[in-house]
């Protein structure tokens, strides 16, 4: 598939320009922040296998701090980027630190709960809005507050970003690190005979995919202008990135890609076709999709794709 | 002495695994330790790894004291071990499982990959390269744990059942794997209840019965020892040997 | 007085807390396996009294019995068909078949009930007692007391009978279970039927004085992780005696520091105790 990636890429650059108009960009965007918080995702939960379902805690915290930093002190809310990345690592340090023996779905319902402890404790915290959330500006001051009317520019500046993730990914899967993150999710106990430092290993990974998640929470909250308990540390936002991720295929580089080029547009369906309930139905085929997936198919679409694949092209040869 | 083991015990609860295992090994040297099942074999090689805390006793390797000491920490000193049930890396690829090793050595992949692709030909492994070690019969697995342990370059390896459940010609491939770990001038210590790997490998021999050492010497008087033929075989047969 | 109300009404709470949590730990303890779906199906239970007694006219032992059969069917169900396979499976496929359970379970109930709150009609049981000053709405006071003698009746089901020694062996070492002629599988169709129905009779229960809506199978599911993990994993007798405690302290903390802390204590409280003391009050280290 040496024409894939070009292909890909070319794709993803000229899409706004293929399809046109307000409703395909949105999708676009939609699609692009899905790809980039389930990636982020990936490193810690795909490729070293710690199935944190409570990543919100990182979407949130990037989410909330470009706000934060409008709504105090009247700042652009790209400026509170840095503080939320910085926040976010401290708390996968902290975090990282007493959930490292927990195994399997301990750790799992640790990193929930953790998560709704932080959702409920913002939802009372008056400066930052408590319950209501807070609200960014609403028309721009200057081209740096990035308010743009139009999607097309957020656009671009989220598949930045979406490049730069991939490509770190890309560089881990190929140094000791990312040997060793698959390592661990494969035997720990192994790894470890073998030299891998497993907890060193772990919380860099955790603070890796902090820092990623915290800027997809940042994007979203700079493009659409608001955040509130729910949209930033809700539980929906962790399981999404844990859906998109799971069905694209967890622990593989275009994993998260590959779920969200399904489900994005899967939502979007559902949610035009049964208009106001359609958000119900979507968490139900969400619901259904994740059943399934894990039952038949827990590798993902990439997964599926290496076993169907060689059956097809030896079609293609013989014929 | 480069491992030693000094008056080594480890409880779980009320029960006893290991009392009192003393070992020591010198460099170059291969020993060789037998023992029934649940003598406490396993435990006291995870307590030689790292893998597991004594309760009492010391394990010295180098002159450093590693008692407390991890498992990383014990692979890093250069103690590798492998496992009774083989624990590759099943998603993984036979390269990438050995190359997991090498990277204790190597910072960067392509030394890394010099040195797993080297030690995979050397261990007959390399027409597998590719595959995934969970499509490898155990045999293969256990080659492949040897090769991916052998990559952390180790001064000591340890193994634990490593030549069980092989065919015959199977075996004598393996045999002459160890003997070639051997020339390179690690020093090993082997789990086994084949008798021939025992009495062609090792140098000396330990026997294990109900947690505690109950013969070492030579692999001959070994066999000959009364109270190892009576731990694997029991009491009756002891009388039954004594008749012409 | 007021104090000693909240202290009891808390523990009252706490009995049905502890009822759903006790089927939790059991799984957990048999298969090391968290059902995130677990608050599901006590909001599920809720629904099935509400339907039996909004159409058939049932009374309290109706449809508390109802709600028990239908879970306990459920429960066995979700281990056959989807349970047992992934148990086989990666992590990753264990935790997404439960989760992906509860959304499928949560988000069908609001397509089917709406998201609106609801609560039982006036039910046989009615009126408030008077005991030493201190107010019980009676309906409370008897879901309370179910609830603990529920909890013990399964605690009694899996120390004193032979179906239960047989759950308990297979939870403590499935090989030599299975030497036993135990088959493992059957055993955890059992307590995942027990367990669910457990959830199921818990929610009619609670369906009796509380309102609710779809919503509550999350923080009910919360609150299960949250006493299991003070109780100890696999421990029932724990899952008892924490949801007593976790029942009282989310009482006294609304009464103390207001209704939004109540939540806000009980979590901060949960990932205390994951820092210092994972294994609980009375579960194996």
């Amino acid at each position: 598939m040496r024409w894939g990636l070009p292909a890909l890429a070319a794709l993803l650059l000229f899409y706004p320009f293929i399809f046109t108009g307000p409703f395909y960009w949105d999708i676009g965007v939609a699609f692009l922040l899905a790809a980039i918080s389930a990636s982020a995702w990936n490193i810690v939960g795909g490729y070293a296998g710690q199935v944190s379902v409570g990543h919100s805690m990182f979407f949130g915290v990037g989410a909330y701090t470009p706000l934060l930093f409008y709504h105090l002190w009247g700042l652009p809310p790209v400026a509170g980027v840095p503080a939320g990345m910085l926040v976010s690592l401290g708390l996968a340090v902290v975090i990282g630190m007493p959930t490292f023996r927990l195994r399997g779905h301990y750790f799992s319902m640790a990193t929930i709960a953790v998560a709704e402890l932080i959702r409920i404790f913002v939802g009372t915290w008056e400066l930052v809005g408590a319950a209501i959330g807070l609200q960014g500006p609403a028309v721009g001051r200057a081209w740096w507050d990035l308010t743009f009317r139009s999607e097309l520019p957020y656009y671009y500046i989220f598949l930045a970003v979406l490049a730069i993730v991939l490509y770190t990914t890309f560089a881990v899967e190929r140094s000791r690190f990312g040997y060793y993150l698959r390592a661990i999710k494969a035997g720990e106990r192994a790894a470890r005979s073998l030299g891998v430092p497993v907890r060193e290993t772990k919380l860099k990974a955790r603070m890796l995919s902090a820092v990623f998640t915290s800027v997809a929470g940042s994007l979203y909250s700079i493009k659409t202008g608001f955040i509130d308990p729910e949209s930033g540390f809700g539980i929906l936002v962790s399981v999404q990135m844990v859906i998109v991720a799971a069905l694209g295929g967890a622990g593989a580089l275009f994993g998260p890609l590959i779920g969200a080029l399904i489900l994005v547009p899967l939502q979007t369906a559902t949610n035009t076709w049964f208009g106001g309930g359609g958000s119900g139905l979507t968490y139900i085929l969400y619901g259904g999709i994740i059943v399934l997936l894990a039952r038949f198919e827990p590798g993902g679409m990439h997964e599926w794709w290496q076993r169907v694949a060689p059956f097809l092209t030896r079609r293609k040869h013989a014929a | 002495m480069l491992l030693s083991a000094q008056n080594v015990s480890k409880a779980f609860g009320s029960f006893l695994a290991v009392r009192g295992a003393d070992l020591a090994v010198a460099e170059g040297e291969i020993i060789g330790l037998m023992g029934p099942n649940g003598a406490g074999k396993s435990t006291f090689f995870n307590c030689l790894a790292g893998d597991t805390v004594p309760t009492t006793g010391r394990v010295l390797f180098d002159g450093v004291d590693l008692t407390r000491s991890s498992a990383e920490t014990h692979a890093r000193a250069g103690i590798g071990r492998t496992f009774q049930v083989p624990a590759t890396f099943e998603d993984m690829t036979v390269l990438d499982n050995v190359m997991v090793g090498a990277f204790l050595r190597h910072r960067h992949r392509a030394d890394a990959r010099e040195t797993a692709l080297r030690i995979i030909e050397m261990t007959g492994l390399a027409r597998q390269n590719a595959q995934r070690a969970r499509s490898l019969g155990t045999p293969g697995r256990k080659r492949l744990e040897i090769a991916r342990v052998l990559a952390t370059g180790p001064r000591l390896m340890l193994l634990d059942e490593a030549l069980a459940g092989l065919t015959p010609t199977e075996l004598q491939q393996a045999i002459a794997l160890v003997r070639r770990i051997h020339e390179l001038g690690v020093t090993l210590v082997i789990v086994e209840h084949i008798m021939e790997v025992i009495m062609t490998l090792a140098q000396r021999v330990l026997v294990f019965n109900q947690g505690h050492v109950i013969a070492h010497g030579k692999p001959r008087e070994i066999v000959a020892n009364e109270a190892v033929i009576e731990a694997y075989l029991g009491r009756g047969h002891r009388r039954r040997r004594e008749a012409p | 007085m007021l104090l000693a109300q909240v202290i009891v009404g808390g523990l009252l709470l706490g009995a049905i807390y502890a009822l759903f949590s006790s089927g939790l730990t059991l799984i957990w303890g048999m298969m090391n396996f968290i059902n995130f779906a677990h608050g599901e199906f006590v909001m599920l239970g809720m629904y099935v009294a509400l339907l039996v007694v909004v159409w058939l006219g049932g009374g309290p032992e109706a449809f508390g019995f109802a709600a028990a059969f239908a879970l306990f069917v459920l429960g066995v169900v979700v281990y056959l068909s989807l349970i047992r396979h992934v148990m086989r499976g990666p992590m990753l496929a264990q935790i997404l078949s439960t989760f992906g359970l509860a959304l499928l379970l949560r988000y069908t109930a609001f397509w089917i009930f709406s998201a609106n709150f609801v609560s039982l009609p006036q039910v046989s049981l009615s009126g408030t007692l008077n005991i030493a000053g201190i107010l019980m709405p009676v309906p409370q006071l008897v879901a309370g007391v179910a609830a603990i003698a529920l909890t013990f009746a399964l605690h009694l089901l899996l120390t004193r009978t032979t179906v239960g020694s047989k759950l308990l062996a297979v939870a403590e070492d499935r090989n030599a279970a299975m030497l036993m002629g135990i088959r493992p599988d059957r055993m955890q169709a059992l307590a995942w039927g027990l367990a669910a129905g457990s959830a199921g009779i818990a929610g009619a229960l609670m369906a009796v004085s509380y309102p609710w809506s779809p919503s509550v199978g999350e923080t009910f599911g919360l609150t299960a992780f949250v006493v299991v993990t003070l109780g100890g994993f696999g421990s029932v007798p724990g899952a008892m005696y924490a949801g007593l405690i976790i029942g009282l302290i989310q009482a006294l903390s609304a009464y103390w520091f207001g209704p939004i802390y109540k939540d806000i204590v009980v979590y901060a409280l949960f990932v205390a105790l994951l820092w210092l003391r994972p294994q609980g009050l009375m579960g194996k280290a």
